[in-house]
């Protein structure tokens, strides 16, 4: 007997969240499935300040993003299956459910994808020695299970991310040898975030690169190439920000188009105005639409969401279209702030919906 | 002006590739390749890779996959290791009535030298402890086995290119054309022309048969296959059904399906397969599924190989057939002998294309 719902959302992070409430406010019946044990994705383990939110949102600290936005779907027609995971579909559609022993099917009339952002590892010789992990995975240790991943370490990039997880680390007695980044340039945008790395007294390297890791079943030591010369740093912890990348497997099971966008964190589905793909009943939401900041997470869940509403026919048109561009506008804002190339590669991609670049995945 | 070849063979997978490595040995004139994606991204690489003969009906299939699976041990001395490993294959039933009909079997397959053994409920637990306790027998025969497919092709292609062998990937042929004697090879890079033309596009046989306006009768069949996590070696036989890879992992499928050219999985036969999976192994009941991929497979309309000569047009060749990897040897073996010495050392006459006409 498969289970039914209006709307399926898959991952119950803050784009999937934003979605449920458009939907569950309206009426709509929601299924969250999302693999971890608790809702509110990786903002659980966020302790730094989001400060750009779209209304109604307050600056406010990430783990406290999850609460409101889970607290506001508490009294809505929304049921989570936490702990669950999509591993593929049935003949007839229905998406197939699993727990850690069952798999089950769940019929939904509208889906929406919202899986996230995957971190990528930067390789280098013995990289994948035991205590080199991703700056996510540091972040996860100290936050969410309160456990110091080490004494010393390095950080290898400079994103927005990597130096908020540094400061992070610097606060719970890591010592923070030196962050390397292999542009000219420190990559972080935020002018107060730098300037706080820089009080801090941790040596930043720019036009460096790690050359090699070294040790005995774990990582000891690792030789950072500067311009003009190699040094070496005692580590017992190296945490890698090699960006990330739109989490696809659910979109291509789908069968969704894809596209390709370098600054939106490379392969994405196909998606118009609506963030809908080319499969007419999947919609997409947050970083699975392209890697952004966690406003533009919020605000495309929130389009996502009205749209959907409006393919159901609880608003109309007209009213979806007023609601769909108030939120555009806000989006715009929100990411051509601190990057607006990002904003012009959706703007591609989006213009890019009849060209995809990769389609019929399952045709051979 | 197009590039000219000696001989163009279409399809670089199992069949297409080891037809290429075979002429190579010996032939050292042109010879291309053309591949419409790569080879092992179809049919060849989403195969479970058994080296089977027994069940293989009727018995003169079966000799002839027979001795496919005897020229395997002198392929690893041509063209290095391809993980080749003389199992023998277990094919178990599981209802008593059934062993008369596996004793008709046995009795055939002697008659031309292929001894199939039918075992008992205790022989059959004995030679596979982890084997469902409730099972009735099985048929038995020391020559069935498994390869590694990924080796198999990537060697034959090596050897072959090393042999001066010119292969062109990601190149769909779209279009065939007859000009004095030669054949006018159009694709997607290029036009080539040749003296001779092989079609091994495997389950894309008809289709191309089509654009040179033959039917070359192939169907297409979906097989959907599990692989669990690596597992500590517990099964020493190829299973029809199951086999477990040198990594430990252990490839599962029974299914076929009719899906066109679809290659997508769905879990109505992936939870039929686990299900049957675990009817024959309970203990894989515990093992985690890592992933779940499918394959086309060529299907034949009366389900046996397509080899030789195509009647009626000088010069071209056809080699498509089910079990590809079973035959890839043979089938290697036997176009190279047609097209070099005009005839070949096992009759093949049985699997001309002119039995459809």
């Amino acid at each position: 007997m498969a289970m039914e719902t209006d709307v399926l959302i898959i991952g119950a992070g803050p784009a999937g969240l934003a979605a449920a409430f458009e939907l569950a406010s309206r009426g709509l019946e929601v299924t969250l499935v999302d693999e971890s044990a608790a809702a509110g994705g990786q903002l659980v383990q966020q302790t730094q300040l989001i400060r750009s939110l779209p209304a109604p949102f307050q600056p406010m600290r990430g783990f406290a993003l999850a609460e409101a936005l889970t607290k506001r779907l508490a009294a809505l027609p929304v049921r989570y299956l936490l702990g669950h995971r999509m591993i593929g579909l049935y003949r007839d559609g229905s998406v197939g459910v699993a727990d850690e022993a069952n798999v089950f099917p769940l019929k939904a009339r509208k889906i929406v994808v919202a899986t996230g952002a995957a971190e990528n590892a930067v390789p280098f010789p013995k990289w994948t020695l035991p205590g080199i992990i991703t700056i996510g995975a540091a972040q996860t240790l100290i936050n969410r299970d309160f456990v110091r991943p080490g004494k010393h370490a390095v950080i290898v990039g400079s994103s927005d991310f990597a130096v908020d997880v540094a400061l992070q680390l610097a606060d719970v007695g890591v010592n923070i040898k030196a962050v390397v980044e292999r542009q000219s340039a420190l990559l972080a945008r935020d002018a107060e975030k730098v300037a706080q790395l820089k009080q801090s007294g941790i040596p930043t390297y720019v036009n460096a690169a790690v050359k090699e890791a070294r040790g005995k079943g774990e990582v000891a030591e690792i030789d950072i190439q500067l311009s003009e010369r190699v040094i070496t740093e005692h580590v017992d912890l190296v945490c890698l920000d090699g960006g990330r990348s739109p989490v696809l497997e659910a979109c291509y099971q789908l069968g969704c188009s894809f596209g390709y966008q370098q600054e939106l964190g490379g392969w994405l589905p196909q998606y118009n105005k609506r963030l809908q793909t080319d499969r007419e009943d999947v919609f997409l939401a947050g970083n699975a639409a392209g890697i952004s900041t966690q406003g533009v997470v919020l605000a495309t869940g929130m389009i996502a969401g009205v749209s959907v509403c409006e393919a159901l026919r609880v608003i109309g048109g007209e009213e979806a279209e007023r609601l769909r561009s108030a939120l555009w506008k806000e989006l715009e804002v929100l990411e051509t702030t601190l990057f607006p190339e990002v904003w012009q590669a959706r703007l591609r991609h989006m213009d890019n919906f009849g060209n995809p670049l990769l389609k019929e995945q399952f045709i051979s | 002006m197009e590039t000219s070849y000696e001989t163009i063979i279409i399809g670089g997978g199992v069949v297409g590739s080891s037809i290429a490595y075979h002429l190579s040995e010996r032939y050292k004139e042109g010879l291309l390749v053309i591949d419409k994606k790569f080879p092992m991204s179809g049919t060849s690489g989403s195969t479970q890779a058994w080296v089977w003969v027994h069940s293989k009906t009727p018995a003169w299939y079966a000799e002839f996959s027979m001795y496919s699976a005897e020229l395997y041990p002198y392929l690893a001395k041509k063209i290095g290791d391809v993980e080749y490993k003389r199992t023998g294959g277990l094919s178990p039933f599981f209802r008593e009535q059934e062993r008369e009909k596996a004793k008709r079997l046995a009795e055939e397959y002697g008659k031309i030298g292929i001894q199939i053994d039918v075992l008992s409920r205790e022989e059959v637990l004995a030679k596979e402890p982890f084997f469902n306790p409730r099972v009735a027998g099985a048929t038995f025969s020391l020559l069935d086995g498994n390869v590694n497919p990924f080796r198999l092709i990537d060697m034959y292609m090596r050897t072959a290119k090393k042999n001066g062998v010119h292969y062109s990937t990601y190149n769909r042929v779209t279009d065939i054309r007859r000009r004095n004697d030669m054949f006018i090879v159009v694709s997607e890079k290029g036009t080539y022309a040749s003296k001779r033309l092989i079609l091994a596009a495997g389950p894309w046989s008809r289709e191309l048969g089509k654009l040179i306006g033959i039917n070359i009768p192939i169907n297409q069949v979906r097989g959907q296959i599990l692989v669990t996590e690596p597992l500590k070696p517990f099964l020493r036989y190829t299973i029809s059904g199951l086999r477990q890879a040198n990594n430990g992992e252990v490839l599962i499928g029974y299914s076929m399906e009719q899906a066109g050219f679809d290659r997508s999985t769905t879990l109505d036969v992936i939870q039929e397969t686990a299900n049957l999976a675990i009817h024959y192994v309970p203990a894989l009941k515990k093992a985690k599924i890592v992933r779940a991929f499918s394959g086309i497979r060529a299907m034949p309309e009366d389900g046996l190989p397509i080899l030789g000569k195509v009647p009626g047009i000088d010069n071209l060749y056809v080699a498509a057939t089910h079990s590809g990897v079973t035959l890839s040897p043979l089938i290697g073996t036997l176009l190279a002998e047609l097209l070099l010495d005009g005839e070949t050392s096992l009759p093949i006459e049985r699997y001309s294309l002119s039995r459809f006409a």
